[in-house]
């Protein structure tokens, strides 16, 4: 890929905690092709940047970075990265395949990881997961139904991919989102469990707490932050489902 | 708070239900009611019967020795409870002025800041020290000085014996045997027990607050004490948890009095000790001890001692952890210091190897060597931004190039170093004879600490820095590199503190590379700026104490003195910069990026301050950085923060300070002071009480870069 290949980036953060292993710094590519009614990231769903107005003032989200520009970044952080590396995450970052494979190929000596959603294109999502070290694959919802009327798509391609990649050897795990009466039901995380337990590898599966900061910056995207769902109740964090099935599971 | 953090801090220990009640009445001020209200008269005798001013240093710990009401309350295992208010005067005020004619004192005058020999004091015992001090006596005979001082030096060590004692008997008398055996060897015997040591430590630091010191610092404790801890735990003596807990009731200890000390703002104290690091010898200082003392200090959580932990890349990560778990209740320490570039800059700048591996800090963070430093960390501050602004102006209006602003920047430095150089060869040290009890040599040599020690070195900060480069690369950028903001209107608007000229400020603001973001165009101006005044310290020469000027890069209490002035200060103050910093606008503590500055993140910061030369910058001053408490908020946190620790030590920074913060409780501590009377913050070389604060410390910690949020 050319280092002329521009791609948008809304955020570059450092001392990531929930991004991998390690000390990490965290990509965040613009652009969704989800519409999750938890989405913590608003301004990470249109693709191109865009005026946030917060009650601090107004600023920019998005920004366009030449490949070779991030990658040349990116690279010189690698000194204090020895025990982590960098993160990519969104957004969904394969929005942006021929940018962050751009990228990628010009990172020198550093642990990627990749966070994806895992809705690409079967060819773009291949490609990209070669080029990383460690890929956190989102499951959200394995009911299709369920899936699309949270997160407005089929889960069909995001499941092939979640099969691909296992098949690829890759090292990568599962991560659920806890959403109070969505995600962390028992059926919704037994099937989870089930599904982890016949993948190759059987990767282990962390849970991630709802936080309720959810709606934060949906004003300042000009957006109403209005959820299906109850957010007050505590979301459950019961790792017996995936005890019972013998899959390493953890709640961070 | 989410649940998971709740469980997680459910699972570290607490203080004792015995500790607690020792620290609810402490911070309830319950002690207070043992302090006598009258001021002991020293003055009359000493003037009765004309004593010179070493006697009367002496005659000082004497009478307040005597002075003290011995307090022992029933669960106290390490006792002494300061009943003495006020340090009496030793001269008149019209002698006092003819004895400084024409000299100057540091700050208030009694000797400060400094580090005794605290492994070699306990490790010989008063009596020891009084022995020494009487073979010297006769070696030295015919010495009209050494005799003076000698002897003053036994008047101090009988005292503090005779304190002891009483309090020995005492503790008798209530029938505290335990106490009584424990005051009856130590300080007077070498310490045969931790415990002992503790009790010794208490009394003898105590001590040197009674004789009118202040700043002073505990040195390398976990090295010191070890001995003594590793001996307890070796013979069955003591169980763990019990040392623990003693360590801990001493920590709380040193908290009773912080009111009665001087400072700027009460924590201000520099009751500072070190822990971890490199033996003299060059094997791993750290031992059980370090943790220990860690833990103390995260369950203690009070604003002494302030700790600071050395380490290197090597560090184990599990004490890092440790250390981050006290980072993470916000106290503001551990201060963080790394040995990979402190011990060569110490060396490169005139300390032996094995003394510099030695190192400590005093009140804040200037390095030290316990036993062996009479060194003032702190004669003043250079202004960084007013010599980048007197600079900017007059390279301007002479139509100079840039490099030549950059030269008159470093004239100007110059020039405040030699200005604050000339006035500390006025220093005049006054008489310490306790101090020097604890000292190496000086009851060997007969002499005074005042008279100077190994290492005599003077310090100076370099205030403002991350300001002062970034207005010189606005200047660069904007008026040389792109032309797009007029020489003469740059100084009007300075002139004019930004009125009407809200989008040239902007421009300034935002459109010129900032120093935390790891961007040469910047950072190195801020390279240039240390090195320069570097260069101006090393031409100051000698400070006529034998020893030399270290440039450092902290600015204690000069980042607000800078901008706004103050009475009596030599330095100068700056208004309107040319970062688009407005007129009164404080600058940052120590190392950060100028205030509301754009800055990517922690790493980056590193990066940006990794890149000066500690070797010839070696007097200390700390990257200052905050973290929001929200950071803490998952289970992985506290091993991203310890690895960060690590990434630190690679970065090639000298020191950092990690704050932890939560702005919304700052506020609320503003609005409702009686619901956060324990809310501790890092200020700048010390944590205290935020409401204990003045108003405008309050709101420059509220308005720092906090990260993770």
């Amino acid at each position: 890929m050319p280092a002329s290949v521009t791609g948008v980036v809304f955020d570059i953060r450092e001392l990531t905690i929930h991004d991998g292993p390690g000390l990490r710094t965290t990509v965040f590519l613009k652009g969704c092709p989800l519409r999750c009614a938890w989405c913590h990231n608003p301004e990470g769903r249109p693709r191109e940047p865009q005026v946030l107005r917060a009650a601090n003032g107004d600023r920019v989200a998005g920004r366009s970075y030449r490949a070779d520009e991030l990658a040349t970044l990116l690279n010189r952080q690698a000194p204090l990265l020895a025990d982590g590396g960098v993160s990519f995450s969104g957004g969904e970052p394969l929005m942006q395949p021929a940018f962050l494979e751009a990228v990628l190929e010009r990172l020198e000596g550093l642990h990627v990881v990749l966070g994806t959603s895992g809705f690409a294109p079967v060819e773009d999502f291949l490609r990209v997961v070669r080029r990383c070290d460690l890929v956190l694959f989102d499951l959200k919802l394995i009911d299709p139904e369920a899936h699309r009327r949270w997160t407005g798509a089929d889960n069909r391609l995001i499941l092939d991919n979640l099969e691909r990649l296992a098949d690829l050897g890759l090292d990568y795990l599962i991560r659920v989102p806890l959403v109070p009466g969505v995600t962390d039901t028992e059926a919704n995380l037994r099937a989870i469990a089930r599904h982890a337990r016949a993948l190759p590898g059987r990767p282990r599966v962390e849970l991630l707490p709802y936080n309720r900061a959810a709606g934060g910056k949906y004003a300042a995207c000009g957006l109403e932050w209005r959820p299906d769902y109850d957010e007050t109740v505590p979301c459950r964090t019961d790792l017996t489902p995936f005890h019972e099935l013998q899959v390493d599971a953890r709640v961070l | 708070m989410n649940a998971i953090l709740e469980r997680r801090q459910a699972a570290l220990p607490e203080l004792s239900p015995r500790l607690a009640e020792m620290k609810r009445r402490i911070r309830a001020g319950e002690h207070h009611r043992f302090r006598r209200a009258d001021t002991v008269d020293v003055l009359s005798e000493c003037e009765r019967e004309g004593l010179d001013w070493t006697q009367r240093a002496a005659r000082l710990t004497r009478r307040l020795c005597e002075a003290q009401t011995v307090v022992i309350e029933p669960d106290e295992r390490i006792v002494f409870t300061r009943t003495v208010r006020r340090i009496p005067p030793l001269y008149r005020p019209e002698e006092m002025e003819k004895l400084v004619a024409g000299r100057v004192f540091h700050e208030l005058g009694p000797i400060s800041n400094i580090c005794a020999d605290w492994g070699m004091a306990l490790s010989q015992g008063l009596l020891a020290r009084r022995a020494a001090a009487q073979a010297a006596r006769v070696r030295l005979a015919g010495d009209r000085e050494a005799e003076t001082f000698l002897d003053a030096a036994v008047e101090t060590i009988d005292a503090v014996l005779d304190l002891a004692r009483r309090y020995a008997e005492a503790a008798r008398a209530v029938g505290r045997d335990d106490l009584a055996e424990t005051l009856e060897r130590a300080p007077a015997h070498p310490a045969a027990s931790f415990r002992q040591a503790l009790q010794a430590l208490r009394l003898c630091h105590a001590v040197l607050w009674l004789s009118g010191h202040y700043h002073c610092g505990l040195g390398r404790l976990d090295q010191y004490l070890w001995p003594y801890l590793e001996a307890d735990l070796a013979e069955g003596r003591l169980a763990p948890a019990e040392a623990q807990e003693l360590l801990e009731e001493f920590f709380i200890g040193l908290n009773k009095d912080s009111d009665l000390y001087p400072g700027i703002q009460q924590g201000d104290n520099g009751q500072s000790l070190m822990l971890g690091g490199a033996r003299r010898d060059g094997g791993d200082g750290v031992n059980p001890l370090t943790a220990m003392a860690l833990e103390a200090g995260r369950k203690v959580a009070l604003i002494d001692p302030k700790i600071n932990l050395r380490v290197t890349r090597e560090t184990d990560l599990g004490l890092l952890a440790k250390g981050v778990q006290l980072t993470r209740i916000g106290l503001g320490f551990p201060q963080w210091c790394n040995d990979e570039v402190i011990i060569p800059g110490l060396v490169a700048a005139g300390y032996d190897l094995e003394d510099a591996r030695d190192y400590t800090v005093a009140a804040c963070w200037e390095f030290i060597i316990p036993g062996n430093g009479m060194e003032v960390v702190n004669i003043g501050a250079a202004s960084m931004p007013a010599a980048a602004d007197r600079a900017i102006r007059a390279g301007l209006q002479a139509g100079e190039g840039f490099d030549r602003i950059l030269d008159r920047a470093g004239a100007d430095l110059a020039e405040q170093v030699r200005g604050l150089a000339e006035a500390s060869r006025k220093l005049l040290l006054p008489p310490a004879p306790w101090y020097s009890v604890l000292m190496d040599g000086c009851l060997e040599r007969g002499r005074d600490l005042s008279h100077g020690l190994k290492y005599n070195n003077f310090g100076i900060h370099g205030a403002g820095s991350a300001n002062a480069a970034d207005a010189l690369a606005a200047v660069r950028a904007l008026v040389y590199d792109q032309r797009r903001v007029d020489p003469a209107r740059l100084i009007r608007a300075l002139d004019s503190d930004f009125e009407g000229e809200e989008a040239l400020r902007t421009e300034l603001r935002e459109g010129a590379p900032k120093v935390g973001n790891h961007d040469d165009a910047v950072d190195g101006l801020l390279v240039e700026l240390f090195d320069r005044f570097a260069d101006a310290c090393a031409a100051a020469g000698d400070n006529g104490r034998g020893g030399r000027y270290r440039p450092g890069a902290g600015s204690a209490m000069y980042y607000v003195w800078l901008a706004r002035g103050h009475e009596g200060m030599r330095e100068p103050t700056v208004g309107a910069t040319a970062d688009g910093r407005r007129k009164g606008t404080f600058f940052s503590s120590s190392l950060a990026p100028s205030p509301d500055v754009q800055v990517r993140g922690p790493l980056s910061v590193l990066q940006s301050f990794g890149k000066l030369d500690y070797r010839r910058v070696c007097n200390g001053g700390p990257l200052t950085m905050e973290l929001a408490d929200s950071l803490f908020r998952g289970t992985e946190a506290v091993e991203k923060v310890a690895l960060f620790i690590r990434a630190f030590a690679r970065s090639g920074c000298q020191q950092m300070q990690l704050n932890t913060l939560n702005v919304d409780t700052l506020r609320d501590a503003q609005r409702h002071p009686e619901r956060h009377r324990n809310l501790v913050v890092r200020v700048w070389g010390w944590s205290g009480y935020f409401c204990e604060l003045d108003e405008s410390y309050q709101n420059q910690i509220i308005g720092r870069h906090i990260y993770g949020a």
